[in-house]
């Protein structure tokens, strides 16, 4: 099959003006392009970073990553539950897109 | 396809994977395919002390579930080429409730 | 007979209904966000606006526009 622009299907092969309305939920991933985005994984685990890159399984290519795992220990003698972070920081990270929950773009969160 | 093609320009290049196991596994890239398996040559284990029963691997296949993420060699990558590929990929729309 | 049409529609067709409400969506994890469904595709991946995230019923979060992996969804209601 040609890829050739066919003159029997002139619209379909004109792309479309640059699109700034979200009309699927990959659009709002699409729009953070080049932006610094945050990504809530599973395991309790937290990204800040610029997003570079994604495809429909919401792998990513991040950059200027910080990355904050919490845990949840219990003491044994007091059953207390010791909630504790740690962070660390990762120039350039590509995150496998079957561990992500939620990507939001921070600068528009409340 | 996008990863995979990102992938195969950085063969040749060092790269730590970790595992969704915690395993980090640092090494030299030698292949991907398009389930971003991987093959590594040269390894290393964070914290070998703790892994002993790595010490003598020298090279390794990754099945790509496993993988967590992968600490990219920021000077190998071409950011702005990056996100022009990632903004081409993701035209062909997947089918939407709305606005099909 | 002819008018229990509800009956009739499609669980997508529900959720066309529901675009542009108020919803709640639950997780897998247990985790429950609240928000306006803003869109969603046949992943069940699902775009909220002013969403709130709640985890043991205790608000934990809240973020202007949110992308949901529809693999982590376990349900989408409508708050009235």
């Amino acid at each position: 099959m040609s890829t050739a622009a066919s003159p029997a299907a002139p619209a379909a092969t004109t792309n479309p003006p640059v699109q700034s309305s979200v009309e699927e939920p990959l659009d709002l991933v699409r729009l953070s392009l080049d932006e610094n985005i945050y990504v809530k994984l599973r395991g309790d685990r937290e990204l800040r970073g610029k997003l570079h890159a994604f495809d429909q399984h919401l792998n990513m290519v991040l950059g200027d990553v910080e990355e904050n795992v919490t845990h949840v220990d219990l003491n044994p003698e007091t059953q207390e539950e010791i909630v504790r972070t740690t962070s660390r920081k990762v120039d350039m990270l590509f995150v496998r897109g079957d561990g992500v929950i939620l990507v939001s773009p921070p600068a528009k969160a409340v | 396809m996008l990863f995979y093609s990102f992938f195969k320009t950085l063969v040749g290049q060092a790269v730590t994977v970790e595992l969704k196991n915690d395993l980090s596994v640092t090494g030299t890239l030698v292949s991907v395919d398009q389930f971003l398996n991987i093959k590594l040559d040269n390894i290393r284990v964070d914290n070998e002390s703790e892994n002993p029963h790595m010490m003598s691997v020298k090279n390794c296949f990754i099945r790509g579930s496993v993988v967590r993420y992968v600490h990219l060699p920021p000077a190998a990558i071409d950011t702005a080429l990056l996100q022009d590929a990632a903004r081409r990929e993701i035209q062909p729309s997947t089918a939407a409730v709305r606005g099909a | 007979m002819a008018d229990v049409a509800p009956a009739k529609k499609s669980p997508s067709d529900f959720l066309n209904t529901i675009l542009g409400c108020r919803v709640v969506v639950k997780l897998n994890s247990g985790i429950v966000y609240k928000g306006v469904l803003a869109c969603l595709d046949g992943y069940m991946n699902i775009a909220l606006e002013q969403t709130e995230e709640y985890a043991n019923g205790q608000l934990k979060n809240k973020y202007g526009d949110a992308f949901i992996r529809g693999n982590n969804v376990l349900y989408i209601s409508r708050i009235e």
